[in-house]
């Protein structure tokens, strides 16, 4: 059940990244480019995870995953804060 | 520690980007917007929980948090399909 929520958070964060990215290169607006970009890092956010959790159990990428998120809202907040808005 | 300072970091972030999205939705009032604010402020509290009950990795394997997480996900792939759903039926 663990691994299907793990797998699950990849695939739809995968799918948020594809759909918001495409939705850019339509549109070329700002705010889909930062949000698509932001989804592109909780996707490696999402398989950094599983592979953790599930595939090496005994290695420990929390750091790195945190440092992902981070990187992935801080991707999204700098275009809203300098682009967007 | 630093882990610590960092999520901390993180989740102010994802609160910042929701009221972002927040305000768009109240100028515009794009559902669009509204979801992608209700989704963050999810991440937020995903983070928030996992700092809270979940601090190593041991206990970090209570998967049922992550749900919270992929309920987020959909929210915003709801939220392109619908707002792709609305741009078709205005053409």
């Amino acid at each position: 059940m663990a691994e299907a929520v793990y797998i699950l958070c990849a695939l739809t964060s995968a799918a948020c990244a594809v759909l918001l990215l495409r939705a850019w290169r339509r549109t070329r607006m700002k705010l889909l480019l930062y949000s698509g970009l932001c989804f592109v890092f909780f996707t490696v956010n999402n398989v950094l995870l599983f592979v953790d959790l599930v595939l090496i159990p005994a290695g420990d990428l929390t750091m790195a995953r945190t440092v992902t998120s981070l990187v992935a809202s801080g991707v999204l907040l700098f275009g809203l804060i300098w682009d967007v808005s | 520690m630093l882990k610590t300072l960092l999520d901390g970091a993180v989740l102010m972030a994802y609160l910042a980007c929701a009221l972002f999205f927040l305000r768009f939705y109240l100028q515009s009032k794009d559902r669009l917007f509204a979801l992608f604010s209700l989704a963050f402020t999810l991440m937020g509290v995903h983070n928030l929980l996992g700092a809270l009950v979940a601090p190593d990795l041991d206990a970090e394997r209570v998967y049922y948090l992550y749900v919270v997480r992929l309920v987020a996900y959909l929210l915003i792939l709801g939220a392109i399909w619908d707002k792709n759903r609305a741009g078709r039926a205005s053409r």
